[in-house]
């Protein structure tokens, strides 16, 4: 039985997969029978980007269907608000507050049209940017975003076992740097108000 | 001209994890599906691994070559899949376990040695990989694979699970060898690209001795020994379908109900889960073994009063159920592509769906979701600092100069993104070296010039003949060797002109310029892809020359892929100059942010351009093509 479907969107280079693969890591540690996926298009680079993320016990499958998420990690507004059909209705929304036009794209709605869609009441906004810059490195994005998702408390794990995976597949000052930007994001919506 | 990258991609294979043996007997481990196969082949004791790179099967090969020297075995990039079979099948003659791994339209490329293999058969192990891309998430079609074993006559085999990857891709050496048949094991991308945990067997290193097996009636494939092959081959075949019904990875599940589901790879996971939404209890017959059929188990399914064949693709085992249903006068109803789509991938509402039409169930889909602003579209783009843009925006001035309007005949690879706005210079994208093979078609009959972007990795692939075609046959076309050094693509695997190997050791270079100046062609020159100027004069250069001698022309442009540029620039801690837009003397033309479209351009909120530091990587084209030299080295 699927336990829970999270889905982690955004564009090519910001680290989605590292989130997922972290968070698979931990989940299968407790037990859980899990499935991360990645889809993404033809580049490296510059594309829509989604990872899927289910655990369970039993059989789960790779892909999470409409209206069956139960969390969204959003790197990217405009993605976020993409891969919004795929939630629940009460489904949780973890948002980074960053705007990336696509290049050459006419028509980019603005900043406030995209949070002003996503669910009011459920959806937390942070700059995690911002608080990677603090923590060490702007490549730490992915892991604020992380510390974020994980203080929502939608997902069965407690931050020391996401830092313990941490702890093993990072070393010296890069493991130091991550530690800290998860912490950040965690404390950011431990302390912070909803959207 | 340019250092090349083998320094690059060595340090680079020096620091990744070796996921794929360092865990022992147990112990379990999140994989994803390409490890878990990587693994599976070491806890066979393989000798050897061989791939060209493609997506979504490259993880396989990627992750032995980490651990091949440590391990002890042989792992390469092959120029192509053909030449990747062919190694393994050598390595076979030799009494050695081999894998070999690429994606679908590989399996095409690889397709000539791939039917005489079905009827010699092999004497050490041999699994092919055939990842397969139902939704064609990044290929030119979404073949089913599975249909070339039946062609072959070689068994397809096809995991359910990460953790069946792995343990399947074990079995089927044994297999292999005990029936002496090669197997093509067939993977999706959704179980390729899918981590989930894994528990480990044991490594086993082979500790074979390599002897060749001498048998020139078996291995040659002359006329009078070919038929007596191809009635040995479907004996055995016969013998091996005996045999599936107890293979372990031919599973039965009891269910309440009178109607069964059959089921393969990875769609047996969107069934469980729709079974258990639906609140049904049936049957479930999970076949990893798609052809041959498990005959006793495939008569099982068939005494149930329905089945219904959830699988992706073609009706592959539907077509199988049928014809055994009406050999065997099985009244049996089989349901299957009728319920289903065989346009593109299964989940879990479409198996629901289909289900439940059979059951006769009431079934509700998922509101439609109602959008609440607009979207832009997000297509993948070349990244900034990228040579092939340069490449693309100087061709176009090339063009522009000489008056003509050229067919952009475009080949398989990162530079394909030329399609896309603004460049839109792709009139056709093919199959691997169809670019130069296509063109040659339209150049004969044309009456302006055919331009044929291929990449350095695609060149050798199956760019090569097609380019002696060009030289033999008189045909005027323009060949852009679009050289970043890598198959970028694919996450940048080395090629024969790399200098480097799959193990990151230094390899000699096949330099692209000898190649064709070898084949005969007389204009070949070799430019800076960054050089705008430059690559544009040598393209007119070039297209005067078709014009004039009506033979074909190579243009090599060339730049090392900037994403590998500044990866190896981070490691070392190294400061690079970006490039910042002075406002004062910008007059807005649009040239750099809406022709030139590097992403790290952008308009700003009061309408000017401006650079996105993060994402500038000092390339500076920017700043040449600008006409108001607004563009500048940031200071500081």
């Amino acid at each position: 039985m699927v336990k829970r479907s999270v889905i982690i969107a955004g564009v090519g280079g910001q680290g989605l997969i590292t989130i997922g693969s972290i968070l698979g890591e931990a989940l299968a540690a407790r037990g859980y029978n899990v499935s991360v996926g990645e889809v993404h298009g033809l580049s490296q680079r510059g594309g829509s980007v989604v990872v899927f993320l289910k655990y369970g016990d039993g059989a789960v499958s790779p892909i999470v269907t409409q209206s069956e998420g139960d969390v969204l990690v959003g790197l990217e507004l405009i993605e976020a608000v993409r891969r919004l059909p795929l939630m629940k209705k009460d489904g949780v929304v973890v948002v980074n507050d960053f705007l990336l036009p696509p290049p050459g794209s006419k028509t980019v709605p603005a900043r406030d049209e995209l949070l002003a869609a996503l669910p009011r009441g459920n959806t937390y906004v942070l700059d995690a940017r911002e608080l990677a810059l603090r923590a060490g490195s702007d490549i730490a994005l992915n892991m604020v975003m992380l510390g974020a998702v994980v203080a929502t408390g939608v997902l069965d794990l407690e931050s020391s076992e996401v830092e313990g995976v941490l702890s093993k597949r990072f070393k010296g000052e890069f493991l130091k740097i991550n530690l800290q930007a998860l912490r950040l994001g965690y404390d950011s919506i431990k302390k912070g108000p909803k959207y | 001209m340019f250092a090349r990258i083998g320094l690059i991609l060595s340090l680079d294979l020096k620091i990744v994890a070796k996921a794929v043996i360092s865990g022992g007997p147990g112990e379990r481990r999140l994989l994803l599906g390409n490890e878990a196969i990587a693994r599976g082949a070491l806890e066979a004791g393989i000798s050897a691994a061989t791939a060209y790179p493609g997506t979504p099967s490259t993880e396989i090969v990627e992750s032995l070559a980490e651990v091949a020297r440590d391990y002890g075995i042989y792992v390469e990039w092959s120029t192509n899949e053909k030449v990747a079979l062919e190694v393994g099948i050598g390595v076979s003659m030799m009494g050695l376990r081999a894998l070999v791994a690429m994606k679908h339209v590989g399996l095409n490329v690889a397709s000539d040695p791939l039917m005489s293999l079905g009827y010699t058969g092999v004497v050490g192990g041999l699994v092919i990989v055939s990842a397969d891309d139902p939704n064609a998430h990044s290929s030119q079609n979404e073949q089913d694979n599975r249909i070339y074993g039946i062609h072959a006559n070689i068994p397809v085999f096809e995991p359910s699970t990460v953790q069946e990857a792995k343990d399947l891709t074990r079995e089927l050496y044994e297999l292999s060898e005990k029936f002496r048949m090669s197997v093509i094991l067939r993977t999706t991308t959704r179980l390729a690209h899918s981590r989930s945990p894994v528990v480990f067997g044991e490594l086993v290193r082979h500790g074979r001795g390599a002897s060749f097996h001498r048998d020139p009636e078996r291995w040659a494939l002359l006329p009078p020994y070919n038929l007596v092959k191809h009635r040995e081959v479907l004996e055995r075949l016969e013998e091996l379908s005996k045999h599936l019904s107890d293979f372990k990875f031919n599973s039965v599940e009891e269910g309440e109900e009178d109607t069964a589901i059959v089921v393969s790879g990875v769609a047996y996971n969107y069934v469980k889960e729709a079974l258990e939404e639906l609140g049904v209890r049936l049957p479930v017959f999970k076949f990893a073994s798609v052809f041959p059929l498990p005959r006793g188990l495939a008569l099982k399914a068939l005494s149930y009063k329905q089945v219904v064949v959830v699988e992706e693709l073609e009706p592959v085992l539907e077509w199988q159920l049928k014809i055994l249903a009406y050999d065997e006068g099985m009244p049996a109803r089989i349901h299957g592509k009728d319920v289903l789509p065989r346009v593109g991938e299964l989940n879990k509402e479409i198996v629901k769906a289909g289900i439940s039409r059979i059951l006769g169930i009431p079934y509700e889909a998922p509101p439609a979701p109602v959008p609440l602003v607009e979207l832009p579209r997000r297509p993948p783009v070349l990244c900034p600092g990228c040579g092939h843009r340069s490449t693309y925006y100087a061709v176009k001035l090339a063009a522009q100069r000489a008056g003509v309007k050229p067919v952009y005949a475009n080949d398989i690879g990162c530079y394909t993104l030329g399609f896309y706005p603004p460049y839109q210079m792709a009139d056709f994208t093919w199959s691997m070296g169809s670019s130069i093979g296509i063109g040659l078609g339209i150049a004969r009959f044309g009456s302006e010039p055919v331009i044929a972007f291929i990449g350095d990795s695609t060149f050798f692939h199956a760019g090569i003949p097609a380019l002696i075609n060009a030289v033999y046959n008189k045909t005027p076309l323009l060949v852009i060797v679009m050289d970043n050094g890598v198959t970028a693509m694919t996450g940048h695997q080395p090629h024969p002109g790399s200098g480097v190997g799959a193990m990151g050791e230094q390899r000699p270079t096949v330099r692209i310029e000898d190649i064709a100046k070898a084949v005969g062609v007389r204009f070949v020159e070799t430019v800076d892809a960054y050089d705008v100027t430059a690559v544009r004069d040598s393209v007119q250069r070039a297209l005067k020359f078709l014009k004039e001698t009506g033979e074909p022309a190579v243009v090599i442009s060339r730049r090392p892929c900037a994403l590998l540029v500044l990866r190896e620039r981070r490691r070392r801690g190294e400061s690079f100059k970006r490039y910042t837009v002075v406002k004062e003397k910008c007059i807005n033309c649009g040239i750099c942010v809406d022709r030139f479209a590097c992403p790290a351009i952008v308009r700003d909120t009061d309408g000017k351009v401006a650079i996105l530091q993060d994402m500038c990587t000092g390339c500076g084209v920017c700043a040449a093509i600008c006409p108001a030299k607004a563009i500048q080295p940031k200071e500081g």
